[in-house]
């Protein structure tokens, strides 16, 4: 007789779940337009749909003057079904479950001693369902820490955020293994006695399926720590590089210390000259010399045009390079000349002569005048501001307007 | 010791080997037997082998600290430190123009198109280029905003920051010299004490013990 109720109301559950169910699919749009925004958009539902769907707890009210919302358990399954990761929770409650378990094998007891046999499989069901709950729970966890992880946290783009992400999941690790460490086996067995079902059930099944979560949490966990060191190193090494730029910028004039000159010069400074390792063909070994002759014959011919002798520049290749020595060592003395002038207290002027003279220095009178004053045409226009150059100079001749100068004078601009 | 001359061409000729810019050069130079065995080779021209603190990158340094080789290392320093402000520049340039969150690192892949076309949609960035292709470390005498991009990383590849594994395509790859780079800010920063913040700003420490 009782067994007919049960049936009834079985039949009922279905009855009402496969309709309710199929609401979900009716107003998939909906859902979906709910799901990605805070509220239900309600002009697109009549009102005993949306009566239906406040019924089978699809949707919610959370108050008079707020606006229908999707129900938590809803949007979970939503992004449970998307992977969507933004908005996928973790949620191993393994204390509620526990407390069920215990619950359901005291009243499966019961039944077995009653020998109420209906009662007993429907419990066993539950059990069942309860573990397969509790495992699926824990792999999904795991499979959405996974997929955060093998993706860099690439539903979000900014570091900073990656960060955080990336420290919740860790958080969310240490609430599963907080849950895990729940689950205390002895006590399993003490609570199953010797039951053969329940023992299959509750304690072989159970431990091994939770001994590979274990190592799987353990090591997403571990590869979770790698990830925020190396989000950490990135997000150190953008802000000292903007912050030493940022610095250099403030402070043009920022010179550091010279490190090559300490007794100590650290290792990152002490960088070699370079240094090429060079070779030329060499005929001192007979075997070589074959293979240098191949080498010879390979080449391709020259193309020898036929020069003239008027294109022949002489060969002064030494002399020339002994003139661009002395006109260096010129342009060095006279450089030392400005930068006395620039020494000179109260701006003087200092004759190019006088200084010529008194210095032991012996260049020809001309030729240091000239040097002189295209130095100072060779400097940059600010820095030629810089300085005064008075040249002492007369006429030629009375025919014409050539000038002759005899001494220049240069003279620090105050 | 035969089989390293191409590496030991390489590290003499001044040139910082990273798993990027050589791979099986660097993979030989992280065997610690190899790097005893290239010191000694080293000894009689007064070099050795050296790497960051990471060891992502090695290079040559002077074995005996000789008045030759301080004059040369201070001209070297003055050189880093003329270049070093345009250089952590056209990082952060880098940085914005292709929105990145983070710093050009080893391994990066850039395209001079991809970085000229970001640049030539803003304003700003276009201007931040070409006041970096005009400094003197770059040397751009061009205005085109393409001819000064490609000066940037024709510079860039020449000092060894760059490398281009296709001399006919555009397409460079960051090489772990960057690494040293950072070193070297990081290391004149500690050494000067300058005021510039490397850790986190938030401090997401101090907000879990809010919580």
């Amino acid at each position: 007789m009782s067994s007919n109720g049960e049936h009834a109301l079985e039949s009922r559950l279905l009855k009402t779940g496969s309709e309710r169910l199929a609401l979900l699919g009716k107003h998939a749009d909906v859902l979906m337009q709910a799901y990605t925004r805070d509220e239900v958009p309600l002009e697109s539902l009549s009102d005993s749909a949306l009566r239906k769907l406040l019924a089978a707890r699809i949707l919610w009210r959370p108050d008079e003057q707020s606006g229908v919302k999707l129900a938590p358990k809803v949007r979970e399954l939503i992004a449970e079904m998307l992977a969507d990761e933004t908005r996928r929770h973790v949620n191993a409650d393994v204390a509620e479950t526990l407390e069920l378990i215990r619950a359901l094998v005291h009243s499966y007891r019961e039944a077995r001693s009653r020998g109420e046999h209906w009662r007993l499989e429907q419990q066993l069901m539950r059990l069942r369902q309860e573990v397969d709950d509790l495992n699926g729970r824990f792999a999904d966890a795991i499979d959405s820490l996974w997929q955060r992880l093998n993706s860099d946290f690439g539903f979000v783009s900014q570091l900073n955020d990656k960060i955080r992400e990336n420290d919740r999941a860790q958080k969310q690790i240490a609430r599963l293994l907080d849950g895990l460490a729940l689950i205390d086996f002895d006590e399993l067995i003490e609570l199953v006695g010797s039951d053969g079902s329940l023992r299959k059930l509750l304690i072989s099944l159970l431990q091994q399926q939770l001994s590979q979560h274990y190592t799987g949490l353990r090591e997403v966990q571990r590869r979770l720590i790698e990830l925020m060191a190396r989000f950490r190193k990135q997000q150190a090494r953008s802000r000292l590089i903007s912050g030493m730029a940022a610095f250099m910028r403030e402070h043009p004039g920022f010179v550091p210390g010279n490190y090559a000159r300490r007794s100590e010069v650290p290792g990152l400074v002490n960088q070699a000259a370079p240094l090429s390792a060079a070779a030329a063909p060499a005929l001192d070994r007979n075997l070589d010399s074959r293979l240098l002759a191949e080498l010879l014959h390979q080449l391709p011919q020259p193309r020898h045009t036929t020069q003239t002798v008027e294109a022949a520049a002489p060969a002064q290749a030494q002399e020339s390079s002994l003139a661009a020595a002395r006109q260096q060592a010129l342009k060095q003395d006279v450089e030392h000349f400005y930068l006395s002038v620039i020494d000179q207290p109260q701006a003087e002027p200092v004759s190019a002569l006088e200084y010529l003279h008194e210095s032991p220095l012996e260049w020809p009178e001309e030729i240091w005048l000239f040097q002189v004053i295209s130095e100072y045409q060779g400097l940059p226009r600010s820095d030629q501001k810089a300085f005064r150059l008075k040249q002492q100079e007369s006429q030629a001749s009375q025919f014409n307007h050539l000038r002759l100068i005899h001494d220049v004078e240069l003279q620090l601009a105050v | 010791m035969i089989e390293h001359g191409p590496l030991l061409e390489r590290l003499l000729a001044g040139e910082f080997v990273c798993p990027i810019s050589d791979e099986s050069g660097y993979r030989h130079l992280t065997n610690e037997e190899t790097r005893e065995e290239i010191d000694t080779y080293l000894r009689p021209l007064n070099r050795r082998l050296a790497s960051n603190e990471e060891g992502s990158v090695y290079f040559l340094a002077w074995r005996q600290l000789n008045d030759n080789a301080r004059d040369q290392l201070s001209r070297q320093l003055g050189d880093t430190l003329n270049s070093l402000l345009p250089l952590l520049e056209w990082l952060q340039l880098v940085q914005e123009a292709l929105g990145r969150d983070t710093l050009a690192a080893p391994g990066d892949v850039l395209k001079p198109a991809e970085f000229s076309a970001k640049c030539e949609d803003n304003q700003s960035l276009r201007e931040r280029l070409e006041r970096l292709a005009t400094d003197s470390f770059f040397g751009s005498q061009s205005d085109q905003l393409d001819a000064q991009v490609k000066q940037v990383f024709k510079r860039l590849k020449e000092h060894g920051y760059l490398l281009q594994p296709h001399s006919e395509r555009q397409v460079f790859v960051v090489t772990g010299k960057i690494d040293y780079l950072v070193d070297l800010v990081r290391f004149i920063r500690d050494e000067e004490n300058l005021p510039i913040e490397e850790g986190s700003e938030e401090g997401s420490g101090s907000q879990e013990a809010l919580l």
